[in-house]
């Protein structure tokens, strides 16, 4: 058999996932090394990207730019299909991909219980971090390892190979071990490191008793929360936990937002390349699962204000657009939407026209008709803005 | 092997009982009053969402449920669930009140019962989850009496970030995240599947505002090291599986079947642990029943799909002080509609386990949940909770110990 260079990837992330035991003996030094992994340009084929080139530690570990999709491949050049996304904070609770269902045919018709949720990755594809770090490695537009020996041998020649190979034992000797045991390494980084989770906003300083909102974050955490006007903590979720632990402000669950098709991302200058997300093109498991398509995992917000790409194919760039699109998307449609060729408008045109009815109509505040006015004043959006930004770590302010 | 299994209801007819009706029929008598066994330790297990004939029929997915375990003890065929959906008939259970609008819809938030007075017949009046601590439950009935009592919630506390391992519960006011089952993650191998509004415990005042919660609501992982001896065992033990071993999912979160599969499986590990028991094989009884029956679907050619719920119900159950009149029809969606033919949870069947209970008995007697707590409280010598003091509620009666 034959497999396509993006079913490759995808056989090989496997097969490296279950090669390798999940619980490592010598986590902390398999984190110590991931660490290096992450921030190596020599682990790619064009030498110049490592992990850290689209995952800056700076920038909450997202880009450093407002491209809409990041450039790599063996010549630096080749764009990718979907922002990058922040890997900050999200990492270990990320749940394994699933959509439970009630046994009952009658909860499922009455209930929300069976969205789908979960998963590494825009479309939730992948279960570990570690069969999710396989495919930039394999990507060919990102770091572009020909396949594992192409990248094992890129390892073997790294300044930290001694301790990789002390690290890797008897796997070292062997591409497709070696491999697995640097991608658990890479992924007990991403868990164990605390610069992933700092915890360090002002959100955190006011749970904590140690900062107060002012009152206009408060007026905005208020319309965020409000089921009726922002209604973004529905899926952003910002419930402290049971056990006081902070909220991450995402419930994991994918939703289709109707977010105009981006005409920076070159792929997409192809009238007939759709990205629907949970339906393909990148996952291969659900593609005729028509209910799926559209539908993108919701991000967690914390350092939202910091993102210069928003939404899973970058279409805005600043977070006052992205909060104008929900508060404008149904009553003013022209404003996002082009015209078709017949002259009517072409609402969610990122979607082939039989899927739009996915898009989500019927949760606040995306309920709106045309010519309906803003779900938020302009007072408003700063109020939102102003909330959002409490969210954004590094907060030196002192006590109330 | 229906040969050797000793149909009461014949007997209980030759005792001059009147059986009581269904929904529709007349008012029932209970079985005359008999004295109570002598039963010491109970342990319940509720699963979820099936009526009768899918848990016991000849097609059941259960087989260990519907045939290993009648077999061993008795199959009550005529045991009717009180409502639906799930949180009203747990409530049902340890606390004999009927259901809420609230507790009927399964509590989407934790919010308290504003209750506005209560019925001659110890019904709180109003709406909402959280009883307030005047309303007493079975685990206050059995505290009173010296008497020691436990809550085993298979996953409570699995992610602390979600609910405590202890007297699992959203703080009042929250919207219920216990709803949506959890994958593992990471930071939560095992995954989280338990579900608040399958814990009746965490409705009433009497109990979450007490440290007993902490110490007798805990997680199913507890119970072998507490079945070491009968001194360490609770006299009282129920016990919630997961949403995925209660079979009220399927498939499961985490991707294991679910349904009556799973609920089968879980059943094949944790009842020979019950019944292996020093305390079970004292005076043990175990009972497996499920909190609620089933429905029709119907769909038209337009796709327009119509739920409707029976709601059948047995031993003249009244649908208490807080509901409004039934049948009721709600437009869920544009395309669907659910009706509430009445207020009952339909019959789900209950199988018993005991030293106590002839192997292979089954009675047609008719029981509900109210006949559940009514029993344990005539087996320790307590009174009668909410409608479980109704006079047609019966206890398990000869029909089920006598043939021993």
């Amino acid at each position: 058999m034959t497999l396509r260079p993006r079913r490759l990837r995808a056989a090989l992330a496997g097969a490296l996932w279950l090669a390798w035991p999940a619980a490592h003996p010598a986590a902390d030094e398999s984190a110590a090394i991931g660490r290096l992994l992450f921030f190596d340009p020599s682990l790619s084929a064009s030498g110049r990207l490592s992990c850290a080139g689209c995952h800056n530690p700076k920038r909450a570990f997202a880009p450093d730019n407002a491209l809409a999709v990041q450039r790599g491949g063996a010549d630096g050049r080749r764009a990718g299909l979907r922002a990058v996304p922040s890997l900050a904070y999200v990492l270990p609770r990320t749940p394994a991909w699933h959509q439970p269902r009630a046994s009952s045919q009658s909860e499922r018709l009455l209930e929300n219980d069976s969205e789908p949720a979960g998963g590494f990755g825009w479309d939730g594809r992948f279960d570990t971090l570690r069969a999710q770090a396989a495919f930039p490695l394999f990507d060919p537009a990102e770091m572009a390892n020909a396949n594992i020996d192409d990248f094992a041998a890129r390892l073997r020649r790294a300044p930290y190979a001694g301790r990789l190979r002390a690290l890797c034992g008897a796997a070292f000797e062997d591409a497709a071990a070696l491999g697995a045991c640097a991608l658990a390494a890479l992924e007990q980084f991403e868990l164990q490191d605390p610069a992933f989770h700092p915890f360090s906003s002002k959100y955190d300083r006011v749970l904590d008793g140690k900062a107060a909102f002012t009152a206009q974050e408060a007026r905005g955490k208020r319309l965020f929360d409000d089921p009726r006007r922002g209604n973004c903590a529905s899926c952003h979720d910002d419930t402290p936990g049971a056990d006081g632990s902070h909220p991450l402000f995402t419930d994991f669950r994918f939703a289709a937002l109707g977010v105009p098709r981006n005409p920076e991302i070159p792929a997409n200058a192809d009238a007939a390349y759709f990205d629907l997300g949970l339906c393909g093109p990148l996952r291969h498991d659900r593609t005729g699962d028509r209910p799926s398509c559209g539908l993108f995992k919701t991000p967690g917000l914390r350092n939202v204000a910091t993102r210069r790409a928003f939404f899973h194919n970058g279409r805005f760039h600043t977070l006052r657009e992205a909060l104008r699109f929900y508060s404008e998307r149904d009553g003013r449609p022209a404003k996002w939407y082009p015209r078709a060729a017949d002259g009517t408008l072409d609402l969610f045109d990122d979607l082939p026209r039989d899927l739009r009815g996915n898009v989500d109509r019927s949760d606040e505040p995306l309920t709106r008709k045309a010519g309906d006015p803003p779900v938020f004043s302009e007072a408003e959006l700063d109020d939102l803005e102003a909330f959002l930004n409490t969210l954004t770590d590094g907060y030196q302010g002192t006590a109330p | 092997m229906a040969s050797t299994h000793r149909i009461s209801l014949l007997g209980g007819l030759l005792f001059g009982l009147v059986l009581g009706g269904c929904a529709g029929a007349t008012a029932s008598d209970p079985p005359p009053a008999a004295r109570a066994p002598a039963i010491g330790h109970v342990f319940v297990i509720v699963l979820e969402n099936q009526d009768f004939a899918s848990s016991f029929g000849p097609d059941s997915r259960a087989p260990y449920l519907s045939r290993t375990l009648p077999a061993q003890g008795a199959l009550l065929r005529q045991y009717y669930a009180t409502g639906h959906a799930s949180l009203d008939n747990y409530i049902a259970m340890i606390s004999g009140q009927a259901a809420s609008p609230q507790t009927r819809a399964d509590c989407q938030y934790y919010a308290d019962f504003k209750s506005t007075g209560t019925t001659a017949d110890g019904q709180a009046i109003g709406d909402g989850c959280v009883y307030p601590a005047s309303v007493k439950t079975l685990a206050d009935q059995l505290a009173a009496a010296g008497l020691r009592w436990k809550g085993y919630m298979e996953d409570m506390g699995n992610d602390p970030a979600r609910e405590s391992a202890t007297c699992g519960h959203p703080r009042l006011g929250d919207k219920d995240l216990t709803h949506t089952a959890q994958a593992p993650s990471a930071a939560v191998p095992a995954g989280d599947q338990y579900a608040t509004r399958h814990n009746p415990f965490v409705y009433f005042h009497s109990i979450v505002d007490s440290p007993a919660c902490a110490a007798n609501v805990v997680n199913l992982r507890l119970l072998p090291q507490d079945l070491q001896s009968a001194d360490t065992t609770a006299n009282f033990n129920f016990i919630t599986p997961n949403l995925c071993n209660d079979g009220h999912d399927a498939p499961c979160a985490d991707r294991q079947p679910g349904g009556l599969v799973s609920a089968d499986r879980f059943l094949q590990k944790w009842v020979p642990l019950i019944t292996a028991s020093p305390a079970f094989r004292k005076d043990g009884l175990l009972v497996v029943l499920f909190d609620e029956g089933g429905y029709t679907l119907a769909r038209d050619a337009a796709g327009r799909v119509t739920l409707t719920f029976k709601g059948e119900f047995c031993c003249a159950q009244q649908p208490g002080p807080n509901l409004t009149a039934f049948p009721q029809v709600v437009q869920i969606r544009p395309t669907i509609t659910l009706v509430s033919q009445s207020y009952g949870g339909d019959r789900v069947g209950a199988v018993l386990l005991s030293p106590l209970i002839a192997p292979g008995t089954v009675s047609d007697v008719p029981y509900n949940h109210y006949s559940l707590l009514r029993s344990v409280e005539d087996w320790f010598g307590l009174g009668h909770l909410g409608y479980a003091a109704q006079p047609e509620v019966a206890a398990f009666g000869k029909d089920v110990f006598a043939a021993q």
